[in-house]
C-alpha cells in the first residue's frame, strides 16, 4: 500500500469516528434532556433535587445502557453479515439472540432450583452469571446455525437464516415452558427481562456488560481487515492468506460475546444489527475497517434515540413500550424490503 | 498465530470481566415475604406519599391520611385521589414521575416485576416501604405498618382491629352454616382460578367455603376438565372485567348447569386491603344465599 492511500484511509477512519461520536453525543443529549418531567441541567449540576436524581440517576444510566446494547448488536450484525455474505444476517434473525435468552434463562432457573440463598444458587442468579450464560447460549446457537446451515460442505446463507428462524421459534417455545415451570415471581422477572426493555440495570450489571461488549467490539475492530477478506468467500480469503477457520472462529466468539452481553442487559431487542449496518454501508461503503467502528458508534446512537422515542411517544398514555417493540416495528418491514431487493438483484 | 492469540485474549478478558465483578447482581435483594424498608431512613411524619398500588392507596385513605398522597397509579379509582398525578402502573411504575413529585415516602406492594424500578427509586434517596401482601395476616400487618410509617400508629392499630373484628364476625357467621366446596374464577379465557395460598382462598375459608382448586401455584391456569372433575357445589365468578356472555364457557361444570354460579359485583375479593369486610360479606352472601346476610 502506498503512503498517500494510507493517509487517505486514515482520514476516512477519522471522519467516520468523528461523525459517529457526534451522532452519539446528539442522541445522548436528546435522551438526557427530553423526558416526561421538565428538568434543568444547570439545576442538576448544582445538585438540586429532583433534577439531579432524574438526570444523573435515571436518564444517564439508562442512556448508557441503551448505548452499550446498541453498539453490541450493530457490531455483531455487521460481523455476521460479513461471515454469511448476506445483508439479512442479524443476531435476532439468526437465532443468536434466542440462544442468548435461552442461556440466560437457564442460569436464572438454575439459581431458583439450587435456591437463591445457597452459594451456588446465588452465583447462578447473579448478573455476571446470567451474562455468561447468555454469551454461552449465543455462542452455541451461532455454532448450530453455521453447522446446520451447510449444504454440501459449503455454508449456504439462506439455509443458515432458515435454521436461525426455526431455532428462534424453538427457543421461544422452550422459554415459555420454563416460564410455566418456575415460581410466579421468577416468571415475572423473566418476562420483564425478555421483553427487550432498556430499563434500570444496576451499576454492577452495567459494568460487567459494558466490559464484555468493549472486549468484543475491540476484537472485531482488530479483525475488521480479515472481515473484508472473509466477505469475499472462503476460497478467496484462503488464497489471500487468511486462515479461514481460525478467523471465523474468532469472529464467532466476538459476535456471540457482544450479543450475549446485549441480551443479558436488555433482553431481546431485534433488528438493530440489520438497520444500522445497512444504513452505514450506504454512507461509508463496504470497507469493514470503517464499518465495524462506525457500527459501534452509530448503533449506540440509534438505540439511545429509539429508547428516548419509546419514552416520549407514548407519554400521553402514561406508559411506555419496550424499545424492542419499536426496533421490531421499524426492522420487520425493512427486513422484508431488503429481502425483496436482494432477490431482485440476485 | 495472531488470530488464535486474539481469540484467546478475548475469551480470557471476557471471563475475567464477568468473574471479577461480583457486584453485578440481576435481582438480588428483593425482599421476600417480609416487609422491608429500602433507601434512606424515612421521616417520622412524611408529608408527600406516593402509593404504588390501589390497595395501599385504600389503606392510606382508610387511615384518614388521604391529604398526604402526592401520587397514585393509573389503576387507582377512588374518588378522593381522582385529581392526583399518576406515576405509571402497578407493574411498571415510572421512576421519573415518582421522583418529580419529590415524595418523602413511597409505598410499594412488593412484586418482582417492578423491582428494578423501585430499587432505583430507593437508591436515589427516596424511602420505600416494601409491603408483601398475600394473606389476611398481611393485610392486618400492612394497616399497622402504614399507620406507623405515616406517623399515626394509633390509627393503624385501630384499622387493624376493625379488620380483625370483621374477620372474626364472618367466621362466627360461617360456623353455624354448612361448608360448601367452591371454585373461584378469576379469568375465564383462559380459565384462571384462585389456588391455595392466594388471597381469595383465605377469604373463602373464613366465609365457610372450601376451595376445590388444588395446585402448586396461587393463580393457576386451570383446565376446564379438572374443574368438571372437581365438581364444586358452587362457582364464584370474580372475572368482573370480562363480559357476562363468557359465562357460557363454564357451562361444562355441573354446578354452573344447576345455576349454582354467583357473580361478584366488583373486584374487592382480589384487593387485599381495607375492603376486606365488604369482600367477606360478598362471599358470605354468595356461599350461603339462604342465610340472607344483611
Amino acid at each position: 500500500m502506498s503512503l498517500p492511500s494510507r493517509r487517505q484511509a486514515g482520514r476516512r477512519v477519522a471522519v467516520v469516528l468523528a461523525t459517529g461520536t457526534l451522532a452519539l453525543a446528539a442522541a445522548l443529549a436528546v435522551a438526557l434532556l427530553l423526558g416526561p418531567q421538565p428538568v434543568s441541567p444547570r439545576a442538576a449540576l448544582a445538585g438540586l433535587e429532583p433534577d439531579r436524581a432524574i438526570l444523573l440517576g435515571l436518564r444517564l444510566p439508562r442512556a448508557l445502557l441503551g448505548g452499550v446494547v446498541g453498539a453490541a448488536l450493530a457490531t455483531a450484525g455487521v460481523a455476521l453479515q460479513a461471515l454469511l455474505r448476506n445483508p439479512l444476517a442479524e443476531p435476532f434473525v439468526l437465532g443468536v439472540s434466542g440462544g442468548a435468552a435461552l442461556g440466560g434463562t437457564a442460569m436464572l432457573v438454575a439459581s431458583s432450583v439450587l435456591g437463591p440463598a445457597s452459594i451456588l444458587g446465588g452465583l447462578a442468579g447473579s448478573g455476571s452469571a446470567v451474562a455468561l450464560g447468555a454469551a454461552a447460549g449465543a455462542a452455541a446457537s451461532t455454532a448450530l446455525v453455521f453447522a446446520l446451515g451447510r449444504v454440501g460442505g459449503r455454508l449456504s446463507p439462506e439455509s443458515a437464516l432458515l435454521v436461525g428462524v426455526v431455532f428462534n421459534a424453538f427457543a421461544a417455545g422452550l422459554i415459555t415452558v420454563v416460564k410455566v415451570l418456575v415460581p410466579p415471581e421468577q416468571a415475572a422477572r423473566l418476562l420483564y427481562w425478555l421483553m427487550g426493555a432498556v430499563g434500570y440495570a444496576d451499576a454492577g450489571a452495567l459494568w460487567a456488560g459494558s466490559t464484555l461488549v468493549a472486549v468484543a467490539v475491540a476484537g472485531l475492530v482488530l479483525l475488521s481487515g480479515q472481515l473484508n477478506l472473509l466477505s469475499l468467500g472462503d476460497e478467496e480469503a484462503a488464497s489471500l492468506g487468511v486462515e479461514v477457520g481460525r478467523s471465523r472462529g474468532a469472529v464467532f466468539l466476538a459476535a456471540s460475546l457482544a450479543t450475549g452481553a446485549a441480551v443479558a442487559l436488555a433482553g431481546m431487542v431485534g433488528f438493530v444489527g440489520l438497520l444500522v449496518p445497512h444504513f452505514l454501508r450506504r454512507l461509508f461503503g463496504p470497507d469493514h475497517r470503517l464499518l465495524v467502528p462506525a457500527s459501534a458508534l452509530f448503533g449506540a446512537a440509534f438505540l439511545v434515540l429509539a429508547d428516548a422515542l419509546a419514552r416520549l411517544a407514548f407519554l400521553p398514555l402514561g406508559s411506555e413500550p419496550p424499545v424492542g417493540a419499536l426496533t421490531a416495528l421499524a426492522g420487520g418491514p425493512f427486513f422484508l424490503w431488503l429481502l425483496r431487493r436482494t432477490e431482485r438483484s440476485a | 498465530m495472531r488470530t488464535v492469540t486474539l481469540t484467546r485474549a478475548m475469551a480470557g478478558a471476557a471471563l475475567a470481566a464477568a468473574l471479577a465483578l461480583p457486584a453485578a447482581r440481576a435481582a438480588e435483594g428483593l425482599p421476600r415475604g417480609e416487609p422491608a424498608w429500602l433507601g434512606p431512613k424515612p421521616p417520622a411524619r412524611p408529608a408527600r406519599v406516593v402509593s404504588l398500588a390501589p390497595s395501599l392507596t385504600d389503606v392510606v385513605l382508610a387511615l384518614g391520611q388521604g391529604h398526604k398522597l402526592a401520587g397514585v397509579t393509573r389503576y387507582d379509582t377512588a374518588p378522593e385521589v381522582k385529581p392526583l398525578p399518576r406515576v405509571g402502573g402497578f407493574l411498571d411504575p415510572n421512576p421519573e414521575a415518582v421522583l418529580a413529585l419529590r415524595p418523602d415516602l413511597v409505598l410499594w406492594l412488593a412484586d418482582g416485576g417492578a423491582w428494578p424500578a423501585v430499587q432505583r427509586i430507593a437508591e436515589l434517596g427516596v424511602p420505600v416501604l416494601a409491603l408483601p401482601v398475600v394473606g389476611v395476616p398481611d393485610v392486618l400487618r400492612t394497616a399497622r405498618l402504614v399507620g406507623a410509617a405515616l406517623g399515626d400508629a394509633a390509627a393503624g392499630e385501630r384499622l387493624a382491629g376493625e379488620l380483625e373484628g370483621a374477620v372474626a364476625a364472618a367466621e362466627r357467621k360461617a360456623a353455624g352454616l354448612p361448608r360448601r366446596r367452591v371454585l373461584l374464577v378469576i379469568g375465564r379465557d383462559p380459565l384462571v382460578v384462585a389456588g391455595p395460598g392466594s388471597y381469595p382462598d383465605a377469604l373463602l375459608r373464613i366465609a365457610g367455603g372450601d376451595n376445590v382448586a388444588k395446585s402448586e401455584r396461587p393463580w393457576p391456569v386451570y383446565s376446564l376438565e379438572q374443574a368438571v372433575v372437581d365438581d364444586p357445589d358452587l362457582v364464584i365468578d370474580a372475572a368482573v372485567n370480562e363480559p357476562p356472555e363468557g359465562l357460557a364457557h363454564l357451562s361444562a361444570i355441573p354446578a354452573v348447569r344447576r345455576g349454582r354460579i354467583a357473580r361478584l359485583p366488583d373486584d374487592r375479593v382480589l384487593r387485599p386491603g381495607p375492603q376486606l369486610p365488604a369482600a367477606l360479606s360478598q362471599l358470605l352472601a354468595a356461599i350461603h344465599p339462604e342465610a340472607r346476610t344483611p
